[in-house]
């Protein structure tokens, strides 16, 4: 299966610069189709028969987010664009705010008017300042050309936390509080942004609405597996010749990205997800990649032989446990204590009841952290037990 | 307000709209203990001490923020529930100064009250154990930050009660730690004067009356006595 460019399809075609480009090229027709044919409930309906899922990572069906905002009493409703894009190895937003910025505010646009709400948000990275001005361009062109009447889109920055890519640590950051985590319920549909109905969608989500717009929902929903719709981006990097972003149909096998469009030779491992994300020995590459098997948030890292697990996860647990926000106790300790254990083996100082600590630590950590930082992080841990834990025991201290 | 039935443990209680697992089984004398929870603050869900397991749920879930819905199986001592509070606890104490015999507050310390309760006694987890200089220059309130535990209660009892927000958070993971100011000074009366609001709520010896030195003693002595001797 060669490439298939949905969300990217303007990517490096028009230039970000400028909206007549876009204009030209179906720009805001999906807006307007949407503001004149479709009552929002109609929109909403045609968003849940698409079938399209959240692609930040948890993969929440889209619709039904906006139903529920929809539907949630409030005067006023907020719909935030989640471009805070942490997690590691990933770049597929980034790609896609340097390419296509209009897009994204169509999108963002219309999921306004389906959920009834007068201004949006776009959370930036603290990482892509640069980025500021050109979206900033890109949002006062569409203010100048009429294409967001009663509707505001306002850029927010974040200042470098990891953390701040949690939706309920977002909005606390949008608040212009300290990014922390906040207890679910109540999920941000019933009460998010300063306590009122929020939609927070991931930017390739919002890329995704204007084409199942124009297209109709039906032909999204012929793409992909039965659960999976539609395409997802890749960014694939580590050890492979061509590092890039890719979009492929949901379902395609991790081999078809890998090897095909990226061209590994064979490695040993691949992290899918990111910090947080899968560890999957290269044998498993025929795996589909679709939100019944492995996802996540589209990043893939590709590790040969000449790498080590144990110092890859030792490493993959500092940075979460630097980015850890301390508010609840098994992530801000946990994470601690993982680097520790893990610091041993990678000193080859480690002890038979560490590998057992571990574990235990992990599904602790997993049932009762507050936020998915806490809950996912010991994933790697978990996954490089599981499969190579001749690696760890080979570092176990000898007498 | 609509009542409706739930499962605690086993056994049908009855709740109302709004309250949560917490309220419910507290009122059904089911005892679920919390650190980072207290009735007249807002809710923090901090803590995770106070974890239960629902039906249905992938993970344990916050009593003390969770709302109870109708029909909800709760299982609130369960082996799976106790063992994650067990190393959450264990976890606490891992970086937790091991000053009990001379704490002011060794005897009423909902830390310690918690962790013998829970049969938790030396952890298994290693961590450095957090080391701040004693904060005694103000006559009102002595604070020891190496016992934080961090349940942010004198947070919210000083925002929410006194209305004063001398405490904030700063840092972030294993560093974060309630400051004062920029946390360049000791907490003295400069700051916060006369108040004392926050001391009851904290659940460790972090924060304290000032020992009063100088002054007779006026209560009888306290006198410890085994049961043996009885």
């Amino acid at each position: 299966m060669p490439e298939k460019r949905i969300v990217l399809r303007n990517c490096g075609v028009l230039d970000p610069k400028d909206i007549s480009t876009y204009l030209e090229k179906d720009g805001f027709k999906a807006w307007q189709k949407a503001r004149t044919e479709l009552s929002p409930e109609q929109l909403i309906a045609e968003i849940k028969a698409s079938g399209l899922r959240g692609r930040g990572g948890a993969g929440f069906p889209c619709g039904l987010k906006w139903e529920l905002t929809s539907k949630a009493p409030g005067d006023e409703k907020y719909v935030v664009c989640n471009a805070d894009e942490g997690e590691v190895g990933t770049f597929k937003d980034r790609y896609i705010l340097e390419n296509d910025p209009f897009t994204l505010i169509e999108g963002l646009a219309i999921a306004g008017y389906a959920i009834g709400a007068r201004k949006g948000y776009i959370y930036l990275r603290a990482e892509y300042h640069y980025l500021l001005d050109l979206l900033t361009g890109a949002i006062n062109q569409a203010r100048d050309r009429g294409l967001l009447e009663q509707f505001d889109i306002e850029i927010r920055q974040g200042a470098g936390a990891y953390i701040c890519g949690e939706e309920s640590a977002l909005m606390d950051s949008i608040e212009g509080k300290r990014g922390e985590a906040r207890y679910k319920p109540p999920f941000p549909p019933s009460r998010g942004l300063w306590q009122r109905p929020t939609v927070i969608n991931n930017v390739e989500t919002l890329m995704n609405i204007p084409q199942i717009i124009l297209n109709g929902c039906n032909w999204f929903s012929q793409m992909g597996t039965e659960r999976s719709k539609g395409t997802k981006v890749f960014s694939v990097s580590g050890d492979v010749q061509r590092p890039a972003v890719y979009e492929l149909v949901m379902g395609s096998p991790l081999r078809e990205l890998v090897e095909g469009l990226a061209r590994a030779k064979a490695g040993r491992f691949i992290q899918i997800g990111g910090a947080t994300g899968r560890i999957v020995p290269y044998e498993m590459i025929d795996t589909p990649m679709d939100f019944e098997h492995i996802l996540g948030a589209g990043s893939i890292i590709v590790f040969d032989q000449s790498r080590d697990i144990v110092d890859i996860v030792r490493r993959t647990m500092e940075f979460l446990a630097e980015e850890s926000c301390g508010k609840c106790t098994p992530c801000r300790q946990g994470t601690r204590v993982m680097v520790g254990i893990l610091d041993k083996f990678a000193h080859g100082q480690g002890e038979e009841r560490d590998i057992r600590s571990l574990e235990e630590l992990s599904s602790a950590m997993m049932l009762s952290s507050l936020c998915g930082l806490g809950q996912a992080a010991p994933i790697p841990v978990v996954d490089s037990l599981q499969r190579f834990r001749s690696d760890y025991e080979a570092r176990i201290r000898k007498n | 307000m609509k009542e409706f039935s739930a499962t605690i443990n086993g056994s049908p209680v009855t709740a109302r709209d709004g309250m949560t697992i917490l309220e419910v089984a507290r009122e059904n004398g089911i005892d679920i203990p919390t650190l980072c929870y207290s009735p007249e603050l807002t809710l923090t869900g901090a803590c995770r001490i106070c974890v239960v397991e629902v039906e249905g749920s992938r993970t344990l879930v916050g009593s003390c923020h969770t709302p109870i819905a109708p029909g909800m199986v709760i299982q609130t001592h369960s082996p799976r529930v106790l063992d994650a509070r067990r190393v959450t606890m264990e976890l606490l104490l891992a970086s937790h100064p091991e000053v009990c015999i001379v704490c002011d507050k060794a005897n009423m310390c909902d830390l310690r009250k918690i962790a013998a309760d829970l049969d938790v006694g030396l952890p298994r987890f290693r961590l450095p154990k957090h080391y701040f200089p004693m904060e005694d220059v103000s006559p009102y309130i002595t604070r020891d930050m190496s016992k934080c535990i961090q349940c942010w209660k004198c947070v919210k009892a000083c925002s929410e009660i006194a209305k004063k927000n001398v405490y904030g958070i700063a840092y972030r993971g294993f560093k974060s730690k309630v400051v004062v100011d920029f946390d360049d000074q000791p907490m003295d009366k400069e700051v916060c004067r006369d108040c004392g609001i926050c001391i009851p709520f904290c659940p460790t010896g972090a924060l304290c009356k000032p020992s009063p030195v100088r002054q007779a003693k006026t209560a009888r002595p306290l006198v410890i006595t085994g049961t043996a001797q009885q």
